[in-house]
């Protein structure tokens, strides 16, 4: 029998005790990668609005706790729009607030002109009209929740006097904005009251232009404002991420902590119930290395399974939460590797941690003790 | 008797129990020959199992010294490779490990050799069959007998091939014709491997097969003579002097 077999055969003789840390185990896993997966996605989808509507990158206040509280002005935008090395800035505000059952719903104002250089392929309808008020482009997603048509009129804040006109709805390949909706600057501006203010702005370079290089000459010319290239500097202008990582780094230490004491309790019990067994193996010629690699094996291949089942139902609870729409409009959920493996890294983890006393205690028997023992 | 000649070479073993209050060993001193039989007996408590522990390395001496085939054990650090290469063990109680089958525990010292599970398997087999029991390799302890159990056990113990065998009451949990059984079968496997077999028995009956009788007294050894099977009663060693 393969040694790989007799570690399977150990943990089948305490079949609810093995599923039962199994599924202690499992939980922690669970929280760990479905938070990464959110998180991730999450990331993921707030870098895609730094390349919304086909620029090559977004400028934001440096230092802002939230993208919507990046307040930049008509000076800003000035200084920018200096650039030769600029073919086209779009200024927007940014705003989120409750439609329909989305509490968060993404708002985008936009000079109804900049929609020539900002790409949001229309799906249906029209772009916003020049000077035209109270209209709406909604994103194919928000259009879906929402159950809205051409024609038909949304509230856009809490107020009946604040229903806008779907004019168009739009797919632009960005969550964010696929799930909220664009609309006019002034009127975004008066439902905000922030006039003249603007939130981030949309930058197309000429061709040929490095975007990095020329983005890091504008952070040194102009260091209160924050270029936004790769998903990398979301922390330049939003606080929101990192403190969802706080938490993700959180809840590991956690899974590592608790998952850590289940395995420990299992495999101590299962050492000395066997203590005899440690003895008669220990007699035959059995080397302390061995006995170590057994219970070491056993604790192993119990966090395995853990992490794969872990894994599976982190994937399930993700798919399941972004049936909301309130997740749907941030999150198109993704699987990054790296998630998985820090799943199972902390499985490894907790494994060794939880059966080094274990296994230094079982193969520290006296053999003669051990075969005594009852 | 030349060195060539003995395969354990015990001298003057001290083991102390309970911080020293108690004196299982008190200065043990005898040889066994290789390719010999060698029945310990004694009263309850005279040692004898605890000299055996000693030689099988499960314990350490407090004090003196033990050869195994001219190999002193005594001061070694690693004594794994001792137990699994040059002896063989069987308990008074079988010791097989319950989840396994008879095969899969014929097996388990032969992890330390390298063997692959294919050959592992296969001796296996032929030690059973050797003990009679080919057609029981897939039953797990609690489907064999106590007989069966103990002759498991000493296919167990030949697994690695060991050129000692030593046995701690093996026939102790028997009845009287299981006992001869397993008996028969120990004394076959030391003649056809050429085995030095040290056997602890307090049964008159089953000392009466070996080819000598070492008695124990107070951890010491009292006496030491030939098998009255053999003819003879000439002690072959006896205690030296603390």
């Amino acid at each position: 029998m393969p040694f790989v077999l007799l570690i399977l055969r150990n943990l089948l003789r305490q079949k609810i005790r093995t599923s039962l840390t199994v599924l202690g185990m499992s939980i922690g896993i669970t929280a760990v990668v479905a938070l990464g997966i959110i998180t991730e996605s999450a990331l993921s989808a707030t870098g895609e609005l730094f390349t919304a509507g086909g620029s090559d990158f977004a400028i934001g206040r440096a230092g802002s706790s939230d993208l919507t509280l990046s307040v930049l002005t008509e000076d800003d935008l000035a200084d920018v729009e200096a650039y030769d090395d600029i073919e086209h800035v779009t200024p927007v505000l940014m705003a989120f607030a409750r439609v329909g059952s989305n509490p968060f719903f993404a708002q985008l104002g936009i000079h109804p002109a900049d929609l020539d250089y900002f790409d949001a392929p229309l799906v249906e309808g029209r772009h916003l009209e020049e000077g035209a008020t109270r209209e709406v482009m909604l994103g194919d997603q928000a259009a879906s929740d929402l159950g809205a048509e051409i024609g038909e009129t949304v509230i856009m804040r809490r107020e009946p006097d604040e229903a806008f006109t779907v004019v168009g709805i739009y797919n632009s390949g960005t969550t964010y904005l696929d799930g909220g909706a664009l609309l006019s600057l002034d009127d975004l501006r008066e439902l905000e009251n922030t006039p003249d203010l603007y939130s981030l702005f949309f930058v197309r370079v000429q061709p040929g232009v490095a975007v990095q290089t020329f983005a890091d000459q504008i952070e040194a010319d102009h260091t209160a404002l924050a270029t936004l290239v790769e998903i990398d500097d979301i922390g330049e202008v939003d606080q929101g991420l990192e403190i969802m990582n706080a938490i993700n780094l959180g809840i590991t230490i956690l899974a590592v902590f608790i998952g850590g004491i289940a395995v420990m309790n299992t495999m101590v019990m299962a050492v000395f119930e066997r203590t005899r067994e440690f003895g008669i193996l220990r007699a035959v010629g059995w080397r302390t290395r061995r006995i170590l690699q057994m219970v070491l094996g056993e604790s192993l291949v119990l966090c395995l399974i853990a992490s794969v089942l872990g894994s599976l139902v982190a994937v399930a609870l993700t798919r399941l939460i972004v049936t909301l729409p309130t997740v749907r409009a941030f999150i198109t959920p993704e699987y990054p590797l790296e998630v998985f493996l820090r799943g199972f890294a902390i499985g490894l983890t907790v494994a060794l941690l939880g059966a080094l006393y274990p296994a230094y205690r079982a193969a520290s028997f006296s053999p003669a003790q051990a075969i005594r023992y009852e | 008797m030349s060195d060539q000649d003995i395969a354990i070479d015990v001298r003057r073993i001290v083991k102390t129990f309970d911080d020293g209050r108690t004196r299982a060993l008190d200065g043990a001193t005898f040889q066994v020959r290789r390719g010999e039989f060698v029945a310990l007996t004694g009263p309850s408590g005279c040692g004898k199992s605890t000299l055996l522990h000693v030689i099988a390395a499960l314990e350490r001496p407090d004090e003196g010294e033990i050869f195994v085939n001219g190999e002193e054990i005594t001061h070694k650090r690693d004594l794994s490779r001792y137990r699994a290469r040059t002896i063989g063990l069987v308990f008074q109680l079988h010791n097989l490990l319950p989840t396994l089958t008879a095969s899969e525990n014929v097996q388990v010292p032969m992890y330390e050799t390298g063997l692959s599970a294919g050959k592992r398997r296969q001796r296996a087999q032929e030690l059973l069959e050797l003990v009679d029991l080919g057609d029981k390799a897939n039953k797990r302890p609690t489907e064999l007998s106590g007989g069966e159990r103990q002759r498991v056990a000493i296919a167990r113990a030949l697994s690695n091939d060991p050129p000692i065998l030593l046995a701690d009451e093996p026939t102790g949990n028997l009845d009287s014709k299981a006992g001869l059984r397993v008996l028969e079968v120990l004394r076959e496997v030391q003649r056809t491997h050429g085995a030095t077999l040290l056997l602890v028995t307090h049964d008159p009956t089953i000392a009466a097969a070996a080819d000598r009788i070492v008695r124990m007294l107070d951890g010491r050894i009292d006496t030491a003579e030939t098998s009255p099977a053999l003819g003879g009663t000439a002690p072959v060693a006896v205690d030296a002097d603390p």
